[in-house]
């Protein structure tokens, strides 16, 4: 009996070790299981586990602010006051003038959006001292934009003080709040300021419509820390938008510009939006209207150094992405021709003239072939 | 063994030698370094937005008030500075901003709980004192009234009833003594403040917490953790987006207060040189007396010889 007792001890001993490497938190030991795992037993085949946003999870994933729940009842904490009754989807609407649900539901990882009670615990832990508990998080969250926004920070805003036989129940239209859902913002053409502190170049014309269309960047790229009070004054009036340092948006892409030349934003008059043709000599309407500045210009930052003759970019073995309308060359394909990979023809290089003595014997007559 | 007046004054004085010696060593025992091991709190102002609830439930965990909710809601109080009183162990003050007037700066007061607390070096009973978990807390039996604590604080903490007659006590916050006894308990302020500006913990790891606030927005912190030097560092700590003066925050510099007046003290009574000054003096005294009585003695015997 004493020998399998000591081998028995010999075998826990040395499976032991093993199994305590595996688990990522066996040895600090610092969160409890449900820290992260749904179950109180989590097994290797069902771990359990939550959707735990980690401080360097990034990105939300994309959910319309429409498909968002209406209201939810914030009872977890309700003490001295009732719970706090929350217009979801009218404060989702809202942050898609900012950078959408992430505004709120920070480091949540892929998967479903998670509410502030998936991470922070109702009681303050001492292991975690740097996060904020329950309360501190909605309290943080909507006084980090109400305290901007109008500067009424009193607990009845909010919360109705508890009273026997007061029960909370949900408003019957999810927009009743404010009246009304945000009226559409008209994207500008192009806003020109005036820089008073610039003398003989006062004017940057900024072409607020080509970035967005033409160089494809997003709203956020600029607009990062929006909200009401960026716009709206406490008796909801749109103000203009005022900014302490405009260079600050402009110098995300523009860096070594905004550094070193001036004038590359200011000038003496007004400017006139991009033009491919008058910057680079090279017309893109004929052939790559609609073509993304990127799929020529690889290097990101630097648009320069493309040569202009075609098989500078359409190698031997250039494939279309799409199919291409050749009638814009002022040759139209028939079917069997438009088949043909384009080397088929232009044996000497895309850009050169087609040779169709390789499958001809005769010249057949172009002419006929117009568009 | 005869038993003379000399003999128990001698005594007397090696006694006096050995017990100045022995509590000299006890006061360098507990150094700061000992004492930083507690637990105290991290008030983050720039979170503060005035909603006065922890004077509510400080008040109501302490019984020092019986004012409803709705009277917490009044932010007319603001407009005159308030100040900790026998029945208010913490107020909430408010300041202007100079940066943003919409913004006003929320600080709320109470007993810092220094780490070496000036109030209890000057009681001379020992009612108030350092727990090891960083509270300083009063023993109102051990208390005799001579309000000495409230003159040696430097920050005007504690406070008296004056109004009660027969009984009458110093009162000042307890950091929810028995309340964090409890596993995971908070203190009421602490448990109450709905913005978490209030942060709970050991005192070194919330030191490294403020520098890691500071460090992370360093534009919106001032560069200074009130409380980590001052006195000789305090339990309670704050942050400011503001300079602290501009918050009426004492400036105090890092030497704790007792170190003054004990060393004063201490340094008399060490090795018992005052008592042994005093008493080398009165022997010398009395030996140049004798030694003139006894000279005269011997001359008028000698003038009889002659």
């Amino acid at each position: 009996m004493k020998y399998l007792i000591a081998i028995a001890c010999v075998i826990t001993a040395s499976a032991y070790p093993s199994a305590a490497q595996e688990h990522p938190a066996s040895d600090a030991g610092v969160p409890a299981c449900i820290t992260c795992h749904v179950s109180e037993n989590p097994t290797e085949q069902d771990a359990a586990l939550k959707g735990c946003p980690r401080p360097n999870a990034e990105g939300a994933p994309a959910h319309e602010s429409s498909e968002s729940p209406d209201f939810f009842i914030l009872d977890k904490l309700s003490d001295i006051y009732v719970p706090v009754v929350f217009p979801h989807k009218l404060h989702a609407s809202m942050t898609e003038m900012g950078i959408g649900c992430e505004q709120c539901h920070h480091n949540n990882p892929p998967g479903p959006i998670l509410g502030c009670s998936a991470c922070h615990e109702i009681k303050p832990e001492q292991a975690n001292l740097k996060q904020p508990a329950l309360k501190g998080a909605y309290h943080r969250q909507c006084l980090g934009c109400h305290r901007e926004w109008n500067h009424e920070t009193d607990c009845v805003v909010c919360h109705a003080k508890r009273e026997p036989g007061h029960s909370v129940t949900l408003p019957a239209d999810s927009t009743d709040i404010m009246g009304m859902l945000h009226p559409n913002i008209e994207e500008p053409e192009v806003k020109v300021y005036k820089a008073e502190d610039m003398e003989g170049t006062p004017f940057v014309s900024f072409h607020h419509r080509e970035h967005v269309q033409l160089f494809g960047l997003k709203c956020t790229a600029c607009h990062q820390r929006e909200n009401c009070s960026s716009c709206h004054n406490s008796e909801q009036q749109a103000l203009p938008r005022e900014r302490e340092d405009p260079h600050q948006d402009c110098i995300r892409c523009h860096t070594e510009q905004v550094n070193n030349d001036c004038t590359f934003c200011h000038a003496e008059t007004e400017r006139p939006g991009f033009d491919h043709e008058r910057r680079t000599g090279f017309v893109l309407s004929t052939f790559h209207e609609g073509v993304a500045c990127a799929q020529c210009h690889t290097q990101k930052g630097t648009f320069t150094g493309q040569k202009p003759e075609c098989n500078a970019c359409h190698a031997a073995d250039w494939v279309p992405t799409k199919p291409i309308d050749h009638a814009v060359t002022g040759v139209a394909l028939d079917e069997t021709h438009a088949q043909l990979g384009c080397i088929d023809c232009h044996t000497n290089g895309i850009g050169t003239p087609a040779v169709c003595e390789a499958c001809h014997e005769e010249k057949p007559d172009i002419a006929k072939w117009k568009p | 063994m005869d038993l003379n007046r000399r003999r128990f004054l001698q005594f007397l004085g090696m006694g006096a030698v050995g017990t100045v010696s022995v509590s000299a060593a006890a006061a360098e025992s507990s150094s700061l370094e000992d004492a930083s091991g507690g637990y105290g709190v991290l008030v983050d102002t720039t979170e503060c937005i005035g909603c006065r609830k922890c004077e509510y439930a400080c008040n109501r965990e302490h019984r020092l008030t019986d004012l409803p909710l709705e009277r917490y809601e009044d932010t007319s109080v603001f407009e005159t500075e308030r100040w900790l009183q026998a029945n208010a162990y913490t107020v909430v003050n408010r300041f202007p901003n100079p940066e943003d007037e919409a913004k006003p700066v929320f600080v709320k007061s109470q007993c810092l709980h220094c780490l070496d607390p000036a109030c209890a070096s000057a009681c001379l009973v020992g009612a108030l004192q350092r727990q090891e978990n960083g509270a300083v807390t009063y023993d109102a039996w051990k208390c005799m009234g001579c309000r000495y604590c409230m003159v040696a604080c430097p920050f005007q903490v504690p406070a008296y009833e004056y109004d009660n007659a027969l009984t009458p006590q110093v009162r000042k916050c307890t950091l929810c003594a028995t309340r964090t006894a409890q596993e995971g308990g908070l203190p009421a302020c602490v448990e109450m403040c709905p913005q978490n500006c209030l942060t709970y913990g050991k005192r070194s790891e919330l030191l490294a917490l403020a520098h890691e606030k500071i460090d992370g927005n360093p534009e919106l912190y001032e560069d200074h953790v009130y409380g980590e030097t001052e006195a000789g560092g305090t339990s309670w700590l704050y942050l400011a987006a503001r300079p602290f003066t501009e918050l009426k925050f004492q400036e105090i510099g890092p030497e704790p207060i007792p170190r003054l007046t004990e060393t004063i003290q201490h340094s008399i009574f060490k090795f018992g040189a005052l008592p042994l000054m005093l008493y080398g003096m009165l022997g010398a005294v009395m030996r140049i007396a004798r030694s003139g009585h006894g000279g005269h003695v011997e001359t008028t015997a000698e003038e009889e010889v002659s």
